[in-house]
């Protein structure tokens, strides 16, 4: 009897195994080729992106450049590039590469993918920034246009992704986002950051370590031929002109100005009422909006009244309410001493 | 204990506890539908186990009630069938539960919409009462844990609060069943219309949104005259909400028109079905 | 082609609306939404203004300070969040004791004969009789005489703390540790949860916004110890833990067994939060709001009551229809026989060896698979399999009887005489802690994520850990104790 047991269990095993191989869609060898195939149309997706890329900033696409941003031979690219132009997506004209029409809506369908994640990733998760860009070059090639309008619709369709770039409609429009570089802004207008190239990642890294975001207001200091300097949430900042040309901003109406001073609730002591000024903009989506709810708008009086261990959370006597929140989301709400208590 | 003026029959014996019917989950042949909405821990479930005889989670933390919930009661002859939604501080973000509350007052059509309230935390709960009522205007204000507001030396006017919000304002503490009467009273006189409220709407909004709000709502109005909440319209418009944008499309909001031109007319046909 | 038309905005009537709603937005920006909530604030406050008149609530509001302070500083917020675990899980060790014994007299040793004798009356078959009265009557009945003393102990003290307020405040303090381990705060409220019943606790977890917290919430739930599986906590830390001290002591210590047990349940979900975080759930711990409500005095008697219906009846219930069916699978494979040898012997003396390496045995195992359905039933499937397995003679009441034994004692000399140790216990009440979660939770897991793969690493990942701990305590303490 034992070695009929074994044998069955011994049979059963190897059913398994085989099934792990090669069961349809599930096994390593389907998902293998599968894999190959996706590779291979994440590639021709690339192409046109960076087609689209070269006609937005009127630079010439060829085959070299293709190669050099793909990071492959050149026999590679001019392979992916007769293959595109068998789909019709891609045009030859001598040495330069155009997008046709359906290759326009192509690309475009691409970036819309891969800026509603990005503006995923940003309002609703707590992916770090560092890695949102990353992830959303995987992910559009992974989502189809229809999970694209249902993540669209989850998130309220946005417009703007968390750089500031347009996100294209379902429809392929892709409105123009107004604004002027950095380094246009005369000394003493206040601006508003509307965008932020996020390409080479390393200078984008640069600008967000300085504390710049879509939203953020500045005022220009002094304007330089090599540097800028502006003040924004009551730090000076100097940036060095290449890195203030990734930058663009638009003009801030008289009225629609934050005050100062930029103080944050974080550092106000226990048991001191102040009153909230504004609430930065790099606080934004699903945890903006938490904070809003919970009844902390500019104007509300904010006390803070219990410790943690750590200090971090604390819990705000908000309208009457005692609210815990993180060093994380207290950093992003400037506040003023309450005028009437001061 | 209520701040709509009719006073006069708060001691005759139609509006008396013993009125009340529990049904538990029977839900057959309801008269008329309720919403109970509000803040996380108001007492929402408790006003709905009080009224339904059910027994949905309470306790004393925000987010306990994740789910919706049904019950059924009937009061003065008339079958009810009520919805503990979940707690949610706003209408106007993006989270689940909130889907679900301001889908099922616009779309779901309440005959009434009961908003809890903590007395204790007036201040930030009308928040979400002016929300709602950007949306519907039949509802009842419950301001509950008035107990504690009384311990807390507290006092809140409900003549000044349904004066100011246009609706029938009742005080309550609905662990110990206080106002539960009131509340039926004033629920039943909404719901079938011998209470006309006429709602507050927000007011302070911004200049340079209020334009394009107001802009927005002309041209909703426009499309559906007669529309009773197409500012609320204007405003998911402008939020991107994409349930409301599929609701223009499909001219799912003419649903909305009809019931409001017509309220006697559907009233009718309710009474008919019950006989 | 007239469908596709219907769907191109740019052809419906609405579709103009609906471009200048869009133009408006652009024209608006992030600064909508903003606005728009402050001008409603700034409605509200003059409507609280006019219709609230307060008088001398200073007084009031420094005792829920006061009280706040007390729960939530820096000295005294974690010795009282210890010492609140302590006092409820000792009333109910202590306390279960009683009436335990009592409904076991009462149903196993009073009714059970009193069936069997009168399904053998009626002439019912021997395996009718055994399927129905040993394997599911006796399931059933063990599972009520074991938890519904400590349930309804338990539960109504959780209530209580839960109307007063306490549970956010627990929260607050914690949440420090979840912050550090990439998780969300609310999951010590979702863990609290998981303590009554983990698929509750899973369900819970919808009060988390952040997808990726949340599954984290979801994965680490069945670290905290859910009520199935306190009667085997309890148990064997009395047999085992208890043993080791005087006998006066024995409740105490016993007690501060199951007390650690659950706090290293909180550091795992804690160090597996962390692991998640830093691999397959990658990201920053982020926002975190949660609002403290006021105290509450609690209604005592309501409390209890309700308490009782809610949750005891309703989980006890659960439990039971769970055990009917697992009962009559003991007992079957206690009876159905292959060669001569039930099935239940075959796989016991097949996993043994590995069951001994990891400082369990092949009963042990067998049980908890088993057990899936309901971890309630664990202990008694173990007693059974080992009275079975070990011919002890003299105890039990016939092949594939599920029995709770008449004692601590009795069931100590059972498991003893099947070759227990206390190595033995601690691991088995370790891998009681860690272990796949019961198919009721695997399934509520299942319906909240949408997603197999999450499933599956939230059922194996506890599994996995079970068997590294358990080995790792169990060569450690042979190589201490030279065995
Ligand atoms: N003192 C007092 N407590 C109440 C009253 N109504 C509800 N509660 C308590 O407030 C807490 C929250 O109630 P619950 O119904 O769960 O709130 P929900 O979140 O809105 O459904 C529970 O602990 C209730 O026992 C009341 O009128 N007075
Ligand atoms: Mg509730």
């Amino acid at each position: 009897m034992n070695s009929t047991f074994v044998l069955i269990v011994l049979l059963f095993l190897l059913v398994v195994l085989l099934g792990f191989v090669f069961w349809p869609g599930k096994g390593i060898v389907p998902r293998m080729l599968l894999a190959r195939k996706e590779k291979s149309r994440a590639h021709l997706e690339d192409v046109l992106k960076h087609a689209y890329d070269c006609q937005y900033r009127s630079v010439a696409c060829t085959v070299e450049s293709i190669a050099g941003i793909l990071q492959t031979s050149i026999g590679n690219a001019s392979q992916l590039v007769t293959r595109l132009e068998s789909m019709g997506l891609l045009e030859r004209d001598g040495s330069a590469l155009h997008l046709t029409s359906d290759g326009t809506s192509y690309a475009l369908r691409i970036i819309r993918i891969h800026r509603l994640w990005e503006r995923y990733l940003a309002d609703e998760t707590s992916v770090r920034e560092a890695d949102w860009h990353r992830y959303a070059e995987r992910q559009e090639h992974l989502l189809s246009p229809a999970d694209a309008n249902a993540l669209a619709a989850r998130l309220s369709n946005p417009q703007v992704d968390p750089h500031g770039d347009p996100i294209p409609t379902a429809t392929g429009e892709i409105p123009i986002v107004p604004g002027r570089l950095l380094t246009a802004l005369e000394e003493g207008e206040f601006g508003r950051v509307v965008h932020i190239e996020d390409e080479p990642p390393e200078i984008y890294a640069q600008l967000v370590a300085e504390g710049l975001y879509p939203g953020l207001q500045l005022q220009m200091i002094q304007r330089r031929p090599d540097y800028v300097r502006f003040e924004a949430e009551g730090e000076e900042v100097l940036l060095a002109t290449p890195l203030a040309r990734q930058v663009s901003v638009t003009l801030i109406p008289e009225e629609r100005r934050k005050r100062g001073p930029f103080a944050t609730l974080t550092a106000v002591e226990s048991g001191r009422a102040v009153v909230v000024t504004a609430i930065s903009r790099a606080c934004r989506g699903q945890q903006r909006r938490r904070i809003m709810d919970l009844g902390i708008v500019p104007g509300t009086r904010v006390t803070p009244e219990l410790d943690s261990l750590t200090g971090n959370p604390r819990a705000y006597l908000v309208r009457g309410t005692l609210v815990a929140l993180r060093k994380e989301q207290t950093d992003q709400i400037f506040v003023e001493p309450d005028a009437g208590v001061a | 204990m209520s701040g709509t003026p009719n006073e006069a029959c708060a001691t005759c014996p139609a509006f008396n506890a013993g009125h009340l019917t529990r049904l538990g989950i029977d839900l057959s042949n309801v008269d008329f539908v309720v919403a109970l909405a509000g803040n996380p821990n108001t007492g929402k479930s408790t006003v709905f186990n009080a009224l339904t005889g059910l027994r949905q989670h309470t306790g004393n933390w925000p987010g306990k009630t994740v789910t919706r919930a049904e019950g059924g009661f009937a009061y003065s002859g008339k079958r009810f069938k009520i919805v503990d939604l979940p707690g949610t501080y706003s209408l106007l973000s993006t989270s689940a539960d909130e889907e679900v509350a301001r889908d099922f007052i616009l779309f779901g059509k309440p005959d009434v919409t009961v908003i809890v309230v903590d007395a204790t935390r007036l201040e930030r709960n009308l928040n979400l009462v002016l929300q709602v009522l950007e949306i519907t205007d039949k509802a009842v204000l419950c301001v509950n844990l008035i107990d504690e507001a009384r311990r807390h030396k507290m006092e809140v006017d409900e003549r000044t609060l349904a004066r100011e919000l246009g609706i029938p304002v009742v005080l309550a503490a609905a662990r110990q069943r206080e106002g539960i009467d009131q509340l039926l009273k004033s629920m039943f006189e909404v719901a079938t219309g011998a209470v006309v409220c006429k709602p507050r709407r927000v007011q302070s909004i911004p200049p340079a949104v209020a334009k394009a709000v107001d802009r927005l709502t002309e041209r909703v109005a426009g499309f559906f005259p007669g529309l009773p909440n197409a500012r609320w319209v204007a405003m998911r418009l402008l939020e991107g909400d994409q349930r409301m944008i599929d609701a223009v499309e499909s001219g799912e909001l003419n649903t909305l028109l009809d019931q409001a031109q017509r309220p006697a007319e559907n009233q009718q046909a309710r009474v008919a079905d019950t006989v | 082609m007239s469908t596709t038309d219907l769907k191109n905005p740019s052809s419906s009537p609405t579709a103009s609306l609906l471009t200048e709603a869009n133009a408006l937005r652009w024209e608006m920006g992030e600064e909508y939404h903003d606005s728009l909530m402050e001008g409603i604030y700034e409605d509200a406050a003059r409507i609280a203004d006019r219709s609230v008149t307060r008088s001398g609530e200073r007084r009031r509001f420094n005792l829920d300070r006061a009280i706040d302070h007390l729960v939530t500083s820096k000295w005294t917020g974690f010795p009282f969040m210890f010492l609140v675990l302590a006092v409820v899980f000792w009333l109910t060790v202590v306390g279960a004791n009683v009436p335990s014994g009592l409904l076991a007299d009462l149903l196993l040793d009073t009714v059970h004969p009193m069936l069997k004798g009168a399904m053998q009356s009626v002439g019912s078959p021997w395996w009718l009789t055994g399927v129905l009265i040993d394997g599911a009557y006796l399931a059933g009945a063990w599972v009520v005489s074991v938890m519904l003393p400590p349930m309804a102990i338990f539960f109504p003290m959780v209530t209580l703390l839960e109307d007063f307020g306490y549970l956010p405040r627990v929260a607050f303090n914690l949440d420090a540790l979840y912050r550090r381990a990439g998780a969300h705060g609310r999951q010590a409220l979702t863990m609290t949860m998981g303590f009554g019943c983990n698929a509750a606790g899973v369900v819970a977890t919808r009060i988390i916004d952040s997808p990726r917290e949340r599954l984290i919430a979801i994965i680490t739930n069945n670290f905290s110890l859910c009520n199935g599986r306190w009667p085997t906590q309890i148990l064997i830390a009395s047999i085992f833990v208890g043993a080791m001290v005087p006998a006066h002591f024995a409740g105490l210590v016993a007690a501060g067994g199951v007390v650690v047990i659950a706090v290293l349940g909180v550091a795992l979900s804690l160090v597996v939060s962390w692991s998640l975080s830093r691999s397959v759930l990658r990201g920053e711990a982020s926002a975190f709001s949660l609002e403290l409500p006021p105290y509450r005095p609690p209604r005592i008697l309501q409390t209890l009551y309700t308490s009782l219906i809610d949750r005891t009846i309703i989980v006890l219930w659960r439990a039971v229809v769970f055990a009917v069916p697992a009962g009559i699978v003991i007992w079957l494979v206690g009876n159905v026989t292959i060669d001569g040898v039930t099935v239940a012997e075959h796989f016991v003396n097949w996993s043994n060896p590995f069951g001994l390496l990891i400082g369990l045995n092949g009963v042990i195992l067998l049980a908890y698979i088993i057990a899936i359905p309901a971890n309630e039933i664990v202990i008694p499937t173990v007693l059974m399999l080992t009275v079975l397995t070990s011919a002890i003679n003299g105890v039990g009441a016939g092949a594939g009887v599920m029995f709770e034994a008449d004692s601590t004692v009795a069931t100590a000399e059972i498991l003893r005489g099947g070759g227990w140790t206390a190595l033995t216990g601690i691991c088995l009440m370790l891998f009681s802690l860690l272990h796949n979660p019961c198919s009721t939770t695997i399934f509520t897991i299942y319906k909240e994520t949408g997603s197999v793969k999450w499933t599956a690493l939230a059922t194996l990942l506890p599994l996995g850990m079970g068997f590294v701990v358990c080995f790792l305590v169990a060569q450690g303490w042979r190589l201490i104790a030279g065995g």
